[in-house]
């Protein structure tokens, strides 16, 4: 449906657009001499409001083109323009003949003859005009569609690899627990079926956690303990835990948002020092804040250039997707040779997520 | 065989020793859970074969392996590092995967007995320029003076001179010998910190006070320390590229 003809108003508002033009070719008749005021108002006007059913056939024409074959769309403009203006010259013929029987026309002998180029050219160039700005905002609509649909895809792939980044495990801790169980079957058996539930219990956690919206920071501690629990078979000695959330234990978190940042404090902190040290979890609720930090030691003369880790990045991208730009932050600090990342959430009601992790995860 | 294993985390240690006590042939003379540790028991102890872990604290694997030399027979032990499997492969280094059973241990011993008889050399420039340009030009060098270990930031470097088959570090007023070309030292330093002056020379570009012309189409260098060192025409275009 045309979309000037499918609503009233919009119709009612086009027609009187056409007032003010039939005005126009009034004067431009006075002034030619071929009419008088009166008869030229009476002429002209009902003419051009006409005319503007006509013009709404460019509609038609404008869509059915492209932007691509500017040559082609010219040509149908033209064609469409110079049809057009004739079906109204034939229409303003027989109009000056209704009027003239009603003995309204005084002035000039063959009125129609004189009339016939301004009104030809007005039609054509008015058509043309009309042809002109259905093209343009039929471009400009495709544009935005486009543009839409780019946005549409952009959120889509986001997602996507927001899905690809929480299930991600890192290979090295993979392979290393691994061998890791294949030194404790025959020195110590019990140490590797211990081993091998928490590689479990970590893997599934891993993998259901990731699918909820929120969970409470309970929940995501207990995997960061479990993480912790794995590499300390490891690394022996050189790492010790110490996780203290008090009663922020009840606060939701995006899935996994704390799990990277142990994996760094464990990756590119204990791993590099020689006598290892502590890795530090803290969790503080205010009022509309909830503050988590890790700690952990780093190596003090280790290569600079390093970077902190996709750990990091991912987190922020995250933080940014869950609570948008402002909401949330992670900031890294190192002093002492201890290095500290920490997130700051807003604290929200469990009512704006259904969620039922609470009695869904029960061991 | 006498061997060296070298390892940070205890159990993936204890593997290694349980294999290796199923074979009488083999003797474990050192277990090292650092770098420093294992440069000084090889220095000590001249073992047959190093097992190196990648992944340890303060140096890694090809550090060590840097430090140790051509002549020193090493089977890399990793767990997962493609960039490193690949240089492996390409360089024909033996190397053991995490976790792996016992006959692929047997297997490794086996090919590296026929090195040491053959004494194949360890190809360690190659390997080193193949997994390290990823990190970028080098922010410490290391150099090891028998069973110790120097760590020297590139900062403090003020010049590096090829000497025979050596190169030395010269840091103030100190200077370190290292068995590598000068070549090989210009490519891992920053090109825009260090500059080749001359086929001999590797200047920091901190150090330089003034270049004066000495005769015709030569010149020379003098440091804010003195030392005065000669600049080729290759070198001086160079030079004035980075000043």
């Amino acid at each position: 449906m045309h979309p000037i003809l499918s609503r009233p108003s919009r119709l009612a508002a086009y027609v009187a657009m056409w007032v003010p033009l039939g005005a126009a070719l009034a004067s431009l008749l006075t002034l030619q001499h071929v009419f008088a005021w009166p008869a030229a108002v009476a002429f002209a006007l009902p003419l051009a409001v006409a005319f503007g059913f006509l013009c709404l056939s460019s509609y038609y024409g404008s869509h059915a083109s492209t932007r691509d074959d500017v040559p082609r769309t010219v040509l149908t403009a033209v064609a469409a323009a110079f049809i057009s203006s004739g079906v109204w010259l034939l229409l303003a013929r027989g109009w000056l003949a209704v009027l003239a029987s009603f003995g309204r026309i005084t002035t000039g002998a063959s009125p129609f003859r004189e009339a016939a180029p301004t009104l030809f050219w007005f039609g054509f160039l008015l058509y043309l005009l009309a042809f002109a700005v259905s093209f343009l905002s039929h471009t400009f609509e495709a544009a935005r569609d486009a543009e839409r649909r780019g946005l549409e895809l952009q959120v889509l792939a986001r997602e996507a690899e927001l899905r690809a980044l929480r299930s991600q495990v890192d290979p090295h801790f993979l392979f290393n627990s691994l061998q890791s169980i294949s030194a404790l079957t025959t020195a110590d058996p019990s140490g590797a079926r211990r081993m091998c539930l928490l590689l479990a219990d970590f893997l599934r956690d891993t993998l259901t956690l990731g699918a909820l919206p929120r969970i409470r920071l309970r929940r995501e501690l207990l995997l960061a303990e479990r993480y912790l629990e794995i590499e300390q078979v490891r690394f022996g000695d050189r790492l010790r835990i110490d996780i203290d959330a008090g009663r922020a234990d009840d606060c939701l978190v995006p899935p996994l948002i704390v799990q990277p940042l142990v994996e760094n404090a464990v990756t590119h902190g204990i791993a590099h020092v020689l006598d290892g040290g502590i890795v530090r979890i803290r969790a503080a609720a205010g009022a509309t804040r909830l503050v988590l930090s890790v700690e952990n030691p780093v190596d003090p003369d280790r290569p600079r250039g390093k970077s902190t880790g996709l750990g990091v990045v991912n987190v922020r991208e995250r933080l940014r997707s869950a609570y948008g730009a402002m909401e949330a932050r992670l900031d890294a600090s190192e002093a002492d040779g201890v290095f500290r990342a920490q997130l700051e959430l807003p604290i929200e009601e469990a009512t704006a997520y259904h969620s039922n992790d609470a009695h869904r995860h029960r061991g | 065989m006498r061997i060296v294993i070298v390892d940070d985390e205890p159990l993936a240690r204890a593997v290694v020793r349980e294999f290796a006590a199923a074979d009488p042939e083999i003797e474990v003379v050192a277990e090292c859970a650092n770098g420093f540790e294992a440069v000084k028991a090889v220095a000590e102890l001249q073992p047959d074969l190093v097992l190196l872990d990648v992944q340890m604290p303060k140096l890694d694997g090809f550090e060590v392996l840097e430090l140790l030399g051509r002549d020193q027979p090493v089977i890399f032990v990793t767990a997962y590092d493609q960039y490193a499997l690949r240089a492996f492969e390409v360089h024909a280094v033996d190397y053991l995967l995490k976790p792996f059973c016992a006959e692929r241990f047997e297997e490794a011993m086996g090919r590296a007995r026929e090195r040491l008889r053959a004494r194949t050399p360890v190809p360690v420039e190659e390997l080193m320029r193949d997994v390290k340009p990823r990190a970028g030009p080098a922010e410490r060098v290391l150099i090891r003076e028998g069973p110790n270990v120097h760590v020297l930031p590139v900062d403090s470097i003020d010049y590096v001179e090829a000497q025979d088959d050596y190169v030395a570090f010269k840091s103030g007023g100190r200077q370190y010998l290292k068995d590598q070309t000068l070549t090989a030292v210009e490519r891992t330093l920053d090109p825009t910190r260090f500059v080749r002056i001359h086929r001999s020379y590797v200047l920091n570009l901190d150090r330089i006070a003034k270049v004066e012309l000495y005769a015709k189409d030569s010149r020379i260098a003098i440091l804010r320390d003195g030392t005065r060192l000669p600049v080729s025409r290759a070198g001086y275009a160079r030079l004035s590229e980075l000043l």
